[in-house]
């Protein structure tokens, strides 16, 4: 019987931190998984490698890839070992999330109306007025309750010594919760029984919660307002996940030509004729939701969207402009937002971050190149992005005349050695670097956080870039009970 | 309902109709050209489902095996099995919120099973029967998972609609493939295994053999297409099924768009229903035939005009 997992072929180092192995011991919140993964032969692992697969492919978990006219079903990867959080860690993580989320809220609000954050000086001005993301479209424009950022995607990871970094905050479409929730029902398929063992948190609840707050947002006083989700259609990548979230809240999923706004009121044109549109959960990028303001060639928004939104004839959820409060600039400033808005510590930590339009700064990140990982600040899914320790002398100096021309568009970052957690390769369990989304819901009753999220996995050997657009994968996610 | 989703449902209905449709007819052509491979020719329906060219025709008309391979494989045959279940799945897939996840899942299968890639081997080498089964299989399940879990609502109607449409066009284009075979003449009589196999691939053979007590001839065998409301696949039962779930599209809103629909189906009932086998040959059966594929397309028109217009 040939086994998957072998301890000594299983490297752990003390410059990374394994989810799974400490030097030379198991974790203890892993006992049981690594149990399974010793008693269980290679053939029968691949048997479920392969369920999972299938699985995937026959609900149509996919995405398409459109070549030479025929469009090909991809899977987005899988990895059939769970991850695990424990009681105590998901405990901070919530209470990490949630301040910081408090403080977020509040600084959209500021710097949408009185921008006292600004006037004390504790955010440069220049910052936020030199972020292509700051609207000033949404200048004095009062939102259903005062939540912009309705729903979040945090990026999490872990240092060598398992400590937990903020390292990105997605707060305007993030996506791949519908993978938090299918992985689950596949991990139910391929592990039976596994799941009730180790007192895993269940993730299923998500949808409910967030159609409720959707709902407790429309304009309309009426008892069953009309909910929507604006998808830009089915050749985008996500389709596979606004058709889910449509489907398990059981609203309407519409594309921008679905609807109109008549008398700054939107309206989707029914087989009934025209009906009124209360809250809109949209999928669409900012610059392509009113062709009117933004984008004046976008063909995914609906003209005239703006207007009614700022008349309050709407609630879109996440709310426009929030693209000022995760510009990866911006984001030094988040602990600062935390002791100026709510008087705490922050409890979860910022990566070290430097400001390249900073001259001492710049200096020491071009001096030092080799050991950081440098982002442009508006760019997101790995995009623009160089990793000092892997990259060539001439994209090292190709990038820094990119720096050069314009440094507010760019941050650097010492490379964090990502913690990694077992995965199933080719027949044998090895380690891969791996990261934690957890899905935050803002409503009018405050913040909640279903236990869980998605973990994605850097599937090459040693990459440190998760980016599912860079070949990363994922991972179910457990959070124990106990 | 969004008229955009009504629009795809509609249409992903249709063309699974149109998919089940041409299963069974290529089945039974196929089981009819190896009784009698001197007289068989595809030429009928590579003309009716296909959209060669004469000289192409002439070159497969013959060879059952590529016949089937360009009316079941064949990418760059619009008509082709494999392009109507794409295209069925791809009406799907824009609105599966408003479906169960059973009935995508069964669209999503059918769609994988004709992406297989050892289907082309199987179609030229292997028993072309079982190939065809394995897929009519599919449109069954798809029918009856559409029939347990679907709720009973406007999206519904809306698939029933496209169905019923489709199953009146596919009976007189069947109807039209095999009696050009006879020029159309009513009186002239084929031998008994060619109306059988007619049967056959519309599933009515069982009903024939109860109801029309007097042996083969055409004018029982049109009766039965095209009046007996016994028969599912009949023009005039499926009539009937299209203005019951129209009927069920009536509400105070779009009331002109209801009128201009319920009076043409209504008006296409009526004319099936007060005609019978004697009014089809004085009129010739060709032209009654394509009075009903322009009767139904005008349906499908003004259906477009006043319930799925988005854009």
């Amino acid at each position: 019987m040939e086994q998957a997992l072998h301890l000594q072929d299983y490297p752990v180092t003390s410059t990374t931190w394994d989810e799974m192995c400490a030097p030379d011991q198991v974790r203890l919140p892993y006992q049981n998984v690594y149990d399974f993964l010793r008693q269980t032969p290679v053939d029968e692992l691949n048997k479920k490698e392969e369920l999972a697969k299938r699985l995937f492919m026959s609900q149509g978990i996919t995405f398409t890839v459109y070549s030479s006219g025929e469009g090909i079903e991809k899977i987005f990867p899988f990895d059939i070992i769970p991850r695990i959080i424990t009681a105590s860690e998901w405990d901070f993580i919530e209470r990490g999330i949630k301040q910081r989320l408090r403080a977020l809220n509040l600084f959209l609000k500021d710097v949408y109306h009185e921008q006292f954050i600004l006037k004390d000086g504790i955010v440069p001005s220049e910052l936020i007025y030199s972020c292509p993301h700051f609207l000033r479209e949404m200048q004095g424009i009062n939102v259903p309750y005062d939540i912009y950022v309705h729903i979040s995607g945090i990026d999490l990871i872990r240092d060598y010594d398992g400590t937990f970094y903020v390292l990105e905050d997605n707060l305007r479409t993030p996506s791949g919760v519908s993978y938090m929730i299918e992985n689950r029902e596949i991990t139910k398929r391929i592990f039976p029984d596994l799941i009730p063992q180790n007192h895993v948190r269940p993730v299923t609840q998500y949808p409910n919660i967030l159609h409720r707050n959707l709902m407790g947002l429309t304009p309309r006083a009426i008892s069953n307002p009309n909910v929507v989700l604006l998808t830009p259609g089915i050749y985008n990548s996500a389709y596979f996940e606004h058709t889910t979230l449509a489907r398990l809240m059981g609203i309407e999923l519409v594309e921008g030509r679905d609807l109109v706004v008549e008398n700054h009121r939107v309206f989707m044109k029914t087989t009934a004729g025209l009906q009124q549109v209360d809250v809109i959960y949209r999928r669409v990028d900012d610059d392509f939701l009113d062709p009117l303001v933004f984008r004046p060639e976008s063909t995914l928004g609906v003209s005239g969207i703006l207007s009614a939104y700022r008349k309050g004839n709407v609630a879109i959820v996440n709310a426009i402009g929030n693209g000022v409060a995760d510009d990866k600039a911006v984001y030094v400033y988040v602990p600062e937002m935390i002791r100026y808005y709510l008087n705490e510590e922050p409890l979860l930590k910022n990566v070290p971050t430097y400001q390249l339009e900073r001259p001492d700064e710049r200096e020491h990140v071009l001096q030092h190149i080799h050991k950081m990982v440098v982002k442009k600040t508006n760019e997101s899914g790995g995009y623009g992005m160089l990793m000092g320790h892997a990259a060539t002398e001439s994209e090292i100096e190709n990038y820094k005349k990119e720096i050069l021309k314009d440094p507010r568009q760019f941050i650097a970052q010492p490379i964090i050695s990502l913690s990694t957690a077992p995965c199933y390769m080719n027949g044998k369990v090895q380690p891969r670097r791996i990261d934690l989304r957890p899905f935050a819901l803002c409503g009018p009753d405050g913040i909640e956080i279903v236990p869980g999220g998605l973990t994605r996995v850097a599937l090459r050997e040693g990459s440190m870039v998760v980016n599912s657009s860079q070949g990363g994968g994922s991972k179910d996610t457990w959070v124990l009970s106990q | 309902m969004l008229s955009r989703v009504a629009d795809s449902l509609y249409w992903m209905a249709r063309y699974m109709e149109r998919t089940d449709s041409i299963l069974r007819m290529l089945k039974i052509n196929y089981a009819s050209s190896q009784d009698n491979p001197e007289e068989f020719t595809w030429r009928p329906v590579l003309k009716i489902f296909g959209s060669m060219e004469e000289a192409d025709i002439s070159a497969i008309e013959k060879n059952s095996r590529q016949v089937l391979q360009h009316m079941v494989l064949d990418r760059e045959n619009p008509n082709s099995v494999f392009n109507m279940v794409s295209k069925s799945r791809e009406n799907a897939r824009a609105v599966q919120d408003n479906m169960t996840k059973e009935l995508w899942q069964s669209l999503n299968d059918f769609y994988h099973v004709m992406r297989r890639p050892t289907l082309t081997y199987d179609l030229q080498s292997d028993d072309p029967i079982s190939v065809l089964d394995s897929m009519i299989k599919q449109c069954m399940v798809y029918y009856g998972v559409a029939d347990i879990t679907m709720f009973r609502g406007e999206g519904l109607c809306f698939m029933n609609i496209g169905k019923c449409l489709e199953r009146v066009t596919q009976s007189a284009d069947i109807l039209n493939v095999k009696f050009s075979d006879l020029s159309y003449d009513l009186d002239k009589t084929a031998d008994t295994t060619y109306w059988k196999y007619l049967l056959m691939s519309v599933s009515g053979y069982a009903l024939y053999l109860k109801r029309y007590r007097s042996g083969f001839e055409a004018r029982n065998v049109i009766d039965q297409l095209l009046f007996n409301t016994e028969f599912p696949r009949s023009v005039l039962y499926s009539l009937n099924q299209l203005q019951r779930y129209f009927n069920r599209l009536r509400s105070d809103q779009n009331t002109d768009g209801f009128n201009k629909v319920d009076f043409q189906i209504g008006k296409l009932r009526s004319k099936i229903q007060y005609s019978d086998v004697q009014s089809v040959s004085s009129m010739g059966l060709h032209q009654y035939l394509m009075d009903i594929t322009d009767d139904i397309r005008a349906i499908g028109i003004t259906l477009n005009q006043y319930y799925f217009a988005y854009s």
